[in-house]
């Protein structure tokens, strides 16, 4: 039954990849078209993500710099062959120094930071305290970052909860919720709403996304109560229990402090997103200043200032806090370190990809919100979701519509703006790999005592749970 | 049968040992894998070795300690971690397949049920478990079980340990076994306050009061069990026992509908009516206590040692009948 729900999914995933390849082909046809079959290694890693650690576990685990290396030159060198050398070192380096530099620092500072926040107390995890504390998170994810609230609620939920044997639901949820959905009310939320801020969209242009969220909290929270109770019963007529022997619940925060430290973070995204519209940032023609690195690669000065702040909050942080903290967090580089690795094969062989859609994109023909809503979200799921989202604003900005909210990329009527952002923010959730926090959730769950689903299995959560509040999005909503 | 048994139980042992281990060696407070308490985790492994020596569920188990091992900072600790890991899995594969095919004896339930014993062991307590339907004078075969065999009897007074335990109010909390029975039902609307909401919260640590409750009591009912022969009315004891491996004897004790009810219209001075609709409702929040704290079913034979019809023998004759399969099993 495992292995014919793994083909199952397999198949679903090919087929999901596919279509891409197809309107890529047919569309570009013409000689400057990126070949279909440079997407081939990006396909690749992610089979290997998938199935390694189902296969061979311990040999993926001690080798994954090493396979990632080889997908990376498998795109690379035929790459070269096509673009030359030098196209080739410009787009590794474009997407390695403004793309995964910045994704990685950031997650690495909250990481640091959050681990060092630990709760003592002896609340015990139950259906009702599970579902409060996914209220909170999600609500949470939009004032700091699903990124920042993932990391600074993964631990407290996973102590609470670790008298119970079932729990791995929890952090599905966990990451459907607080790393994914939560993320759409600001641009500090999510990274494909803060590209829209620095296009034009209103700063708190989102929170007319509130009952869209709204919507799938309560379905999705509902759902969850619903299967977490049926473990939680299963978990007590097994013999579980929490211990609840003293009267009263005693609860404490220790290394409180860094919540100084998560928000000069916060701060800095903020200031990523600010600072390239400033003048004083920009050269005579409209070009964010910076370093130069590679013909025209170059790290603009607000990323400079943002991975500053970043590293000095994450340095304070370590500097100001016990190490017994970390050592009660059961704080280890492993989660960081294979989200680092893993990434940045993802970031390097997805480029052929995101070069095809941004090619494609465009000559699609896409122009109803549902259409949007489930290309931006298909895409999502597997590719960055920050240029897919791009990819897709540029494309209703150049529908040529007058009434909407004016971007530098044209005028995007609400309905469509809407769709893109809930299709790039929500769709995420669909697979580990369709945001940065789900992978980081999972390593830290997988170090813990939490038996996670494999990538194949998560997708059938997802498949399960997720595709059907998007079908219902899709009717209420962008229809 | 008797030598596999002991090498699973020794294995199992090490598993315990090494989790505890990893889980110190980490220096950790989020939780180690096996959570509970070793004699239940120890019992439960050795079962999934006996029974499902290749099973998945095992294997999974298995390897969360290894996750963790595997992030311990110390390398010559975290060597040995993983060296006794790897040699514990060696010994699980080398386990012969097949045990517990051929009888329909469930190892794990049947040991801990003092009458497929030849006799108890000098460590075991007589603990007898009755749940009862209401009216089928169960409540007084229990307590007359007890005055005969000199043993204590549990009913109502576990309860009230547990409230005092638990710090909480008279009438904040309904005994799930008593009359008031009725008043079980975690579905039911109750008058919201947000102090006393906050206060509840506090005052149980987010769990529902119910849950709480019978956490309490779970504890309670094990420590009875432990240290002294008693007779346990209802309140789940079959299951609680059961799952922390205590050995009992359980039983069920029911009669007809009618009978029932004319008992109870003859001792509580009911109505027909309002006796069978009473007995109807106690059924049901029985049921639904039972089934969900235990995940079973309430008074499906399958889950007691005995079923008693007390309407067959009437009190006194269902009193001997129990007593003669204890003292039969004494000897």
């Amino acid at each position: 039954m495992k292995k014919f729900a793994t083909i199952i999914t397999i198949l679903f995933y090919v087929l999901l990849l596919c279509p891409v390849n197809v309107w890529a082909a047919e569309s570009t046809g013409g000689s400057a078209a990126v070949p279909v079959w440079l997407c081939i290694p990006f396909a690749g890693l992610l089979l290997c993500i998938a199935v390694m650690p189902l296969v061979k576990g311990e040999w993926w685990e001690s080798h994954q710099p090493l396979v990632v290396l080889l997908w990376i030159l498998v795109m690379a060198v035929p790459f070269a062959v096509i673009y030359g050398a030098g196209g080739m070192a410009e787009t590794v380096l474009e997407c390695t120094v403004n793309d995964y530099l910045t994704f990685i620092i950031l997650l690495f500072g909250l990481f640091c930071v959050s681990g060092n926040i630990t709760m003592e107390g002896d609340f015990a995890g139950s259906p009702r305290v599970n579902v409060g504390l996914l209220t909170l998170g999600t609500f949470l994810a939009s004032c700091i970052g699903t990124t920042g609230a993932s990391m600074l609620m993964v631990r407290p939920v996973l102590k609470m909860n670790s008298w119970r044997r079932r729990k791995s639901h929890i952090m599905i949820f966990f990451i459907f919720l607080v790393s994914n959905m939560g993320g759409i009310l600001t641009p500090i939320g999510d990274p494909p709403l803060l590209m829209g801020f620095m296009r034009g969209v209103p700063f708190f242009w989102s929170l007319h996304l509130f009952p869209v969220l709204l919507f799938n909290m309560v379905i999705l929270l509902f759902l969850f109560y619903h299967v977490d109770k049926r473990m939680y019963r299963k978990d007590i007529a097994e013999g579980r229990k929490p211990d609840i022997s003293r009267p009263g619940t005693q609860f404490r925060i220790d290394g409180l402090h860094n919540l100084i430290f998560l928000l000069m973070i916060v701060g800095a995204v903020i200031l990523s997103g600010v600072l390239p519209g400033l003048e004083a940032f920009q050269d005579s023609a409209g070009n964010v200043l910076g370093i130069h690195i590679f013909k025209d690669v170059t790290l603009g000065f607000p990323s400079v200032i943002e991975i500053v702040i970043i590293l000095i909050a994450a340095g304070l942080s370590f500097k100001t806090t016990p190490k017994e903290i970390r050592t009660r967090n059961h704080f280890t580089w492993g989660a960081i370190k294979e989200v680092a690795v893993l990434f940045i094969g993802i970031f390097i062989t997805m480029q052929p990809a995101l070069m095809l859609l941004r090619q494609v994109g465009p000559n699609l023909g896409l122009d109803q919100p549902y259409q949007l809503f489930w290309s931006t979200g298909a895409l999502s799921s597997f590719l960055d979701n920050t240029p897919t989202y791009l990819v897709f604003l540029t494309t209703a900005g150049t529908l040529g519509f007058t009434s909407g909210i004016a971007t530098s990329l044209g005028t995007v009527p609400v309905h469509l703006l809407s769709a893109i952002s809930c299709g790039a923010v929500f769709m995420g959730a669909n697979t580990y790999i369709g945001n940065a926090p789900n992978f980081m959730v999972k390593s830290i769950s997988d170090e813990n005592g939490v038996n996670m689903p494999s990538f194949f299995g998560y997708m059938l959560w997802s498949l399960g749970f997720l595709i059907p509040v998007f079908i219902l999005d899709m009717l209420v909503f962008f229809l | 049968m008797q030598e596999n048994r002991e090498k699973c139980m020794e294995l199992a042992n090490r598993i315990y040992d090494l989790d505890g281990e990893v889980y110190k060696c980490v220096g950790s407070a989020l939780g180690r894998t096996f959570t509970g308490s070793r004699e239940n985790t120890v019992q439960n492994l050795c079962m999934l070795m006996l029974t499902k020596p290749d099973g998945h569920l095992l294997r999974s188990e298995l390897a969360l300690i290894s996750n963790m091992a595997r992030t311990i900072k110390d390398k010559e600790a975290k060597d040995r971690m993983i060296a006794e890991y790897d040699n514990i899995l060696e010994e699980i594969e080398k386990l012969p397949d097949g045990f517990g095919k051929v009888d329909i004896v469930d190892l794990s339930r049947a040991e801990l049920n003092p009458t497929t014993r030849k006799k108890l062991s000098g460590d075991d307590h007589l603990v007898i478990c009755i749940s009862r339907t209401q009216g089928s004078a169960g409540n007084d075969i229990g307590f007359e079980l007890a005055d005969e065999l000199h043993i204590n009897y549990y009913d109502v007074e576990i309860f009230n340990q547990v409230l005092k335990r638990l710090e909480a109010e008279k009438g904040s909390v309904n005994d799930a076994e008593t009359e008031s029975f009725a008043d079980f039902d975690k579905y039911k609307k109750r008058n919201f306050s947000l102090k006393t909401w906050f206060r509840e919260f506090n005052r149980y640590h987010g769990l529902p009061r119910q849950d709480a409750v019978f956490f309490n009591m779970s504890d309670l009912i094990c420590s009875l069990a432990r240290s002294e022969d008693c007779v346990i009315m209802g309140r789940c004891a079959d299951a609680i026992l059961t799952n922390n491996h205590i050995p009992h004897i359980s039983l069920f004790i029911s009669a007809p509908f009618s009978l029932r009810i004319q008992r109870l219209m003859a001792s509580k001075n009911m109505e027909f009516r309002q006796a069978a609709r009473f007995l109807r409702q106690m059924d049901r929040q029985h049921q639904k206590y039972y089934d969900f704290f235990t995940g079973g079913r309430w008074g499906r034979p399958e889950n007691y040692d005995l079923c008693i019809n007390s309407a067959n023998y009437g009190i006194r004759e269902t009193i001997d009948l129990i007593e003669r399969m204890i003292d039969e099993k004494r000897k």
